[in-house]
This record gives C-alpha cells, structure tokens and sequence, in this order.
C-alpha cells in the first residue's frame, strides 16, 4: 500500500507549492483587498510548511528552519496588521475596498 | 533595611487599590494614595538618614533581588538596590510627590475624575521609585514604559477636549522614538556583555571602546527622547495640556529627569567610550541654549516653564558630558525643588487669573503675598541667584568644565544662563508686577500653599549643603571657587537687569514689540519655536504623501516622456528621413514609425496603476527566471 | 531508529489545506473565506506536529486561527455596509490562473528537478524539544528576536496611526 508508505520531504515541497500558487491565483485575481491579503496570507504559510519541513529532515536539532518560520510570522503578522489597517483607511477614504480604486500611480 | 522595597511597593498597592473601584468611590478613597506616598516619603527619609554617614564611597548599602526568569545562562530579576544616589533621588521623588499629591487636593477637588488623576499620580510614582531603585538595566527599562504610560494618561487627562488628546499622543510618539534607541541598546549590551545587572555591566565587564560607544550612543537616544533633549525636544511643550501638578510632578521634577539618571547610572560606559561623553555634552549645551531662547518668547505662563525644563535638563546633560556625574545629579536634585515650586506657583497664578497668557496678568505682588514669595524664590533659584539652591549646581557645572578645559562650552552655558536669567525676568515682571487685569485675584487655599512653602523652603537653603553633597556621593566635596562663582553671579545679575530694562520698567500693560521691532526674523524664528515641528510636519509627517506624489510625477513626466518621446523622436528622425528617401522606402519608413508609436501606445499601458497587473507581471518574470534557471542550473 | 510520517496523516491534512485554500477560493461570500483561511490555518497546524514542531503548532494556532482570522473578520464587519455586500461577483480571473499555474508548475519541476540533492525520505530521529527551542531563540537568536519585536511595535503604532486618530 503505498498510501501507508513514509513521506518524504518531497510531499511537503510539493504540497507547499500548490498552496503557494493557490495564494498566488487569489492574489492576483481577486478584486477586494481584503481577499488579496487573505490570500497573501496563504503565501505566507506554504513557505513556512517548506521552511519547518525542510528543517526537520536536514537538520532538526539546529531548529534553524523553525526560528525562520517564528520571525515569518511575525514579519507576517505585522502584514496583516498594517495591510488592515490599511483597508480601513481606504474604506474611510473611498467608502469601497475595492483595489482597483487605488490608482493614483497610474502613468 | 528590608523596608526599602515597600518605599516603592507602597504607591503601587494604592494603585491596586483604586483602579478596580468605581469612579463615585474612587473619588472618595483619594486619601490611600496621599497616606502611601507620605509613608513611603518617611521610609526614604529613613534610607537617607541610614544612608548618611560618610555615603560609604558611594557603595551600595543595601541590594537584594529576585530572579523571575533565566535565559540560557542569564538570570533575569527584579532587585532593590539602595546606594548614594538612589538614596538622594527617592527622598527627592517622594518628597515632590507628597508635595503635588497634598497640592492637588486642592487644585483638582472639583474635578469629576480626581480618583483617576491620584491612581495615575500613584502609579507613576511606584514606577520612578522602582526605576531609581533597580539593580539592572532591564527593570530600569520596565519602569521607564510604565511611566511613559502614566505621562500619556496624565497629559491627556482632560481628554474630551482636542489639544490634550493630540499632546498625549504627540508625547508618546516622540518619546517612544527614543524608546527604540534604548531598546536596542539594551540588545546589543545582552549580546556583548551578557547581562543587565549594573554591577556586572558596569563595573566587571571589560569594554571595548566600539561597543561601548554604540551602546552608549543607543542608550543616550533613549535617554534624549524621555528627558527632551534637541531634537526630541517638541512633546514637552505641549505636554502642558495636562494637570498644572501632574506637570510639576512629571514633566518638570521626575520623570524629564529619568533620562538624565540613565546616563549617570550607565556613565561608567560612557566613560570608556570617550565620543559618547563628547555627543551627550554637544547635545546639552544646543538644548540648553535652544530650551532658553524659545522659553524667551512664550506668552502661555506653564510653556515658558516647560521650556526652561528643556534648558535645564540640557545643563545637566552637559554636566554628564563633562564626567561631573556629582555636578548633574546635584543640579538634578536643586532643579527638581525649585522646578516643581514653579510650577506649583503657576497653578496657583492660573486659578487666580483664570487665564495662562501672561500678557493677561500682572500686578499680583499685591494680591498674592504667599504666592509671590514662594513664586520669587524659585525664579532667583532659576536665575542662578546666590544664595538660592540653582546658584551653587549651576556652579559645580560651570567649574567642572572649566577645570575639565571645555572652554567653548564654558561660555555658551553661561550664555544659557544669561538667557535663564532673562525670561526669568521677563515672567516675574509681566506676571507680578504692572496693573492689576483681573478683579477677583486672591490667595489659594492652604493646602495649595503648604506645599509650596516647603518647596521654596528647601530650594532657599539646601545649596548651603552642596559640599557635603559630594561627599555622599564619594567625591571631594569643595566650596565654589570666588571666580567662578563671580562670573555666573554677574551673568545672572545683567541678565535681570536686561530682563528689567525691557519688560519691568514701564508700568502700562507690557507688549513685546521691543524685542519685535529690533531683530524680526529672529524673533519670528523663535515664536515658530526654531522650526523644529514645522520641520516634522513638513518630512515626516506630510513627507509621505510628498513622496508618493513626487513618484506619480515621476511616471507621469519621466516613464510617459520617455515613451511618448521615444515613438516621437523615431517619427521625427524617419521624417527627415522621408524628405531624403520619400520615393524609395516611404512606406517602410512610416510603416516602422507608425508601429514604434503603436508600441510606445502600447507599453504605456503598462502603468496601469492597478496594483495586480504589476504584480502579474513580476511573476510572469520570475517564473521565467526560474525555467531559465532551471534548465541551465542542472 | 528514524521516525516517519504515515502517508495517510499526511494525505488527510494535505487534502485539509489545499480543499480548504480550493474552497476560500471559490466561496463568493467574503466572510465564508475567512472561514475557510482558519480551516487551513489550523490544517497547518497539524502539519507542524507531524513535523515535530509543537511550539510552532500552538503560535499558528493562536496567531493565525485566533488573532488575524478575527482581524480578517472585524475588518469585514467595519467595511460592509449592507449585508449583501459579502457576495463579492464571481471573478475567474484566467489571466491570473494561467500565471499561477506556470509558476506552481515551474516550481514543481524545479522540486522534481533536484529531488536527487534532497535529504532521504525518513526523518532523522533527534526531535528538539520546547527547552531547546526556546534556550535556541533567546540565546543564538536574541538580536533578531529583538528586532522583531521593533517591527512588530513599529506595526502596532502605524495600525493605530492609519485606522484610528481622528479621521484627519
């Protein structure tokens, strides 16, 4: 039975890139800024799988891999914040979260 | 000598006690907190006299802590530690603090808050008694937050009108710049030296001079934003929003002068890294003469306090700067008396004349005989004026960096000090002599006026100590020197005079058009208090949005230009092409141009401004990259 | 001997997190696919105590299912004006797809391409436990730690500046 078999860190990578792209679809595609940081937020986690896999199958006693991971969440954490915050602000501004109507950088 | 822990502990269980109480209660139970302080005044008094004798070299008498936490190899704890200075800055904080505590009794008894106003006054005072009686870095550290907290809540005490909102969060924005500063200082001394303990940081740790300057250096950013030094200087003015005693007690007395005990706490540090003594110096003497001059043009009473706070804690800053940590802890502990006994006073001058201009006062010698003795004393101690208390700190500054061979700044902190003088005068003139504006002036109650009685008191007698003074400290205690002593005298005495010539001589309501008409732009530079928040507002404040508009025109004019100019330029060169070759290869030609135009059309498409299409395509690039990477990679 | 994931665990909370991701997605109502992130959220969760990170497991549990999906939610309720507003139109986004897809396909062939350099399959036995972790973090790693707390501070003070203060 190879459903029973051990996984290899190949399964995490892989795994924590299909989430990544799922993030990245939703990043790009969705219209409210709410659901683009929700997906950002996606992002964020995929690459941390693959930094706590990757540590745990090369070198787990140096725990460098879930320290990164530690500071990605906050570093992460910190995104969702100001990016709300953010949102709000341009709620209060435009009465809408649509991101199209940020587009006073347009050439 | 167990009982020193409860000085501070005392103020923090009436805390305990009020917050939870409803505030009708609360305002009832106001005299727990005004019982804590005076016990824990007396326990001071106490460690003092204990403390006395000889100062033991300025050795610690008593230390005990408790670890709550270990890191690796490093134990975290919170300890007592009661040597000379610590002993000399509890009596000065319980004392200013029973003082304004009894003081606001009557200043504040009709406010509907005032159980609030003496939970945050206890709170503050538990933090800078547990702050002066730390034994590490760390809990030094927790003791500045909580009262950069209590400072927060007390500037915006009145908070349902505008301006004490904004100067509570002016205030601590700014501070907390510095606060950054302190932080990583604390950092980097973890990772060099391994510890906060002040012993083994300062005395059994062997520092490198670079490490030692940036620690320094960090440390004294932190101490610049709490103590409101150049250029972290513009929260306190406007701290003034507050409650006349909260000022007195905080952002005159104790909690300005936390960062000045920073530095002399840490200056073993600064001592190793001679820049960090040089820096702390050069930023003093500017803020002491930027402090001075702006306090030379205020019309609000309390703001020309405030800024005579800035340019006195920028003289003790210099006096540190100098290695005269007796120096700086002295003019620390005169300023604090004579500084509050101002304040106090402009309290008191505020109820009576309902108003804080001071181009609205005058003649309240007559009617105001308490108050304008007290008043007086503290501004001749200001001044400098023998034999008042700021006359002989200000005096040990002066020798020590003369004796140190600071020339330059020798002369411009007497220049500071001509200043002092002359905005002294200038307020002691307006506010009590002239006519009378306002008709129902008249005394405070007695309760307002014990407290200042004791201060002016005090501020009137305690320099007859200095000598002994640094002999507790474990220094060599002297008497001022004829010289110097002379010199500062006759600085202080011409800038009266000058303060006189101007401002008291005439007896018709005063106005400032003198000083006006005489130096204009430099009178405007100074009532724009030298551009220093104009400067925020403009870069920091409004910078942003500057920035992103100066990125916008930049597409617009540079990225547009260069493609519209692009597709023009090729079409205008086939143009001149087309009058050479028109038979031959003119359809080629404009074919070619015609196209590069579509294309710049088309590439100035790009720059959409929708955030999406620019990040699709930085993906679409990176994944390019990365095949490329890829397949050549293996 | 060398520990091991079973391949059904696995699975299980694979299919947890990319159904979960697959459904935020394709929900239209916006508040649904708050839901749906605190599912994946917690999904990674289990996968980081298939990894033997407990300490991670419980901060993605507090930080992530907890903090930021009731943020996500508040920030719903204040920028909602009606209730229908939750129904966002349906939006394909082809364009978009297509980039994800090449990318996610890029990245996999990349994975694939240098699946020989990888650590073998099982696991190494050492599991680092909590004190490690923890003496790790505040020791080696006391700086960044440091720092990282300014960032978050500095976070802290720019949300309140941006969505507080008086409107001005």
């Amino acid at each position: 039975m190879t459903l029973l078999q051990p996984v290899g860190l190949l399964s995490f990578m892989a795994l924590s890139a299909v989430l990544f792209s799922l993030g990245l679809y939703g990043a790009l595609s969705r219209k409210s800024a709410v659901m683009v940081l929700m997906s950002l937020e996606l992002m964020a986690n995929a690459i941390n799988i693959n930094l706590v896999a990757i540590s745990r199958f090369s070198a787990p006693a140096e725990l460098t891999g879930q320290i990164f991971a530690v500071f990605s969440m906050v570093v992460s954490a910190a995104e969702i914040g100001l990016g709300l915050a953010l949102v709000i602000a341009l709620y209060r501004q435009r009465k809408t979260v649509e991101i199209d109507s940020m587009q006073e950088l347009k050439g | 000598m167990g009982y020193v822990a409860a000085i501070a502990l005392l103020p923090a269980i009436a805390f305990a006690i009020l917050v939870p109480m409803s505030n009708r209660v609360r305002n009832k139970a106001v005299p727990v907190s005004v019982a804590a302080v005076v016990i824990s005044l007396a326990l001071s008094l106490l460690a003092f006299a204990q403390v006395w004798p000889g100062g033991h070299g300025g050795e610690a008498v008593y230390h005990a802590s408790v670890t709550f936490a270990t890191l690796g190899s490093v134990d975290l704890g919170v300890g007592v530690l009661l040597d000379p200075i610590s002993a000399v800055m509890l009596v000065v904080v319980t004392l200013v603090g029973t003082a304004v505590q009894v003081y606001s009794l009557g200043y504040m008894h009709r406010d509907a808050r005032i159980g609030w106003y003496y939970a945050v006054l206890s709170l503050f005072t538990a933090a800078m008694l547990m702050l002066v009686l730390s034994d590490n870095f760390l809990q030094l550290y927790m003791a500045w937050e909580v009262m950069g907290l209590c400072s927060y809540l007390l500037i915006g005490f009145w908070h349902e009108q505008v301006a004490p909102r904004k100067a509570s969060l002016k205030a601590f924005l700014t501070t907390r710049v510095g606060d950054v500063g302190f932080a990583l200082g604390l950092a980097v001394m973890y990772k060099t030296a391994g510890s906060f303990d002040f012993q083994v940081v300062l005395h059994d740790f062997a520092w490198a001079p670079a490490a030692a300057t940036t620690v320094s250096l960090l440390l004294l950013f932190g101490a610049m934003g709490k103590s409101a030094q150049v250029p972290l200087h513009v929260w306190l003015p406007d701290a003034m929003a507050g409650p006349t005693p909260a000022s007195a007690l905080i952002h005159a007395a104790t909690m300005v002068a936390a960062g000045v005990f920073l530095v002399a706490r840490a200056l073993p540090i600064f001592e190793v890294s001679g820049v960090a003594l040089t820096v702390t110096m050069i930023v003093g003497v500017t803020t002491a003469l930027v402090g001075g001059l702006l306090a030379a043009v205020q019309h609000d009473i309390k703001k020309v306090l405030a800024y005579s706070t800035i340019s006195q804690l920028g003289y003790m800053f210099v006096a540190l700067g100098a290695g005269g940590l007796v120096a700086g802890m002295y003019h620390l502990v005169t300023h604090a008396f004579f500084k509050s006994l101002l304040f106090l006073g402009a309290g008191v001058i505020i109820h009576a004349a309902h108003t804080q201009d001071m181009r609205e006062m005058g003649g309240l010698a007559k009617k105001m005989p308490v108050t304008t003795v007290t008043f007086t004393i503290g501004s001749l101690a200001l001044a400098g004026v023998f034999p008042f208390s700021g006359f002989w700190s200000k005096d040990e500054i002066l020798t020590i960096l003369w004796h140190e061979g600071h020339y330059v700044v020798f002369a411009l902190a007497l220049a500071a000090a001509f200043v002092t003088a002359v905005y002294v005068a200038r307020l002691w003139f307006r506010v009590f002599t002239g006519p009378t504006q306002s008709a129902e002036l008249k005394e405070a109650h007695v309760e307002m006026l014990i407290p200042m009685g004791v201060l002016a008191a005090i501020s009137a007698f305690i320099g007859f100590g200095s000598p002994y003074f640094a002999q507790f400290l474990g220094h060599e205690g002297e008497w001022p020197a004829a010289a110097i002593a002379l010199t500062s005298m006759s600085v202080a005495g011409i800038g009266l005079a000058l303060g006189w010539w101007v401002y008291g001589r005439r007896t018709k309501v005063i106005n400032t058009r003198p000083f006006k008409q005489r130096a204009g732009f430099v009178y405007d530079a100074l009532t724009l208090k030298l551009y220093f928040d104009l400067t925020y507002d403009y870069f920091i404040v409004r910078g942003y949005g500057r920035l992103a508009e100066m990125l916008s025109g930049f597409d617009r004019v540079v990225v547009d230009g260069i493609v519209n100019g692009a597709g023009a330029v090729w079409r205008s060169g086939t143009e001149v092409g087309s009058l050479i070759d028109t038979y031959v290869i003119d359809g080629a030609v404009n074919g070619t141009a015609s196209l590069i135009k579509a294309a710049g059309a088309k590439v100035r498409r790009i720059e959409t401004g929708h955030i999406q299409a620019y990040q699709g395509l930085m993906v679409a690039a990176l994944v390019l990259l990365m095949l490329w990477f890829v397949v050549k990679g293996a | 001997m060398s520990e091991t994931v079973s391949g059904v665990v696995f699975l299980a909370f694979a299919f947890a997190t990319i159904g979960g991701a697959v459904m935020m997605l394709a929900t239209r109502n916006v508040v649904h696919a708050a839901f749906w992130l605190l599912e994946v959220m917690l999904a990674t969760a289990g996968l980081y105590l298939l990894l033997s990170a407990e300490f991670l497991a419980l901060v993605q549990v507090l930080v992530y299912a907890g903090s930021v999906a009731v943020l996500v939610l508040f920030t719903i309720m204040l920028t909602l004006r009606r209730r229908e507003d939750a129904i966002r139109p349906y939006e394909p986004g082809w364009a978009a797809a297509i980039l994800a897809t090449l990318f996610g396909a890029a990245v996999l062939f990349a994975v694939e391409r240098f699946a020989s350099q990888l650590p073998p399959g099982t696991m190494p036995a050492s599991v680092p436990d909590l004190a490690l972790f923890g003496q790790t973090l505040f020791t080696a790693w006391a700086v960044p730690f440091e720092i990282a707390s300014l960032v978050l501070l500095v976070a802290l003070v720019g949300a309140v500046w941006w969505s507080g203060g008086d409107g001005s």
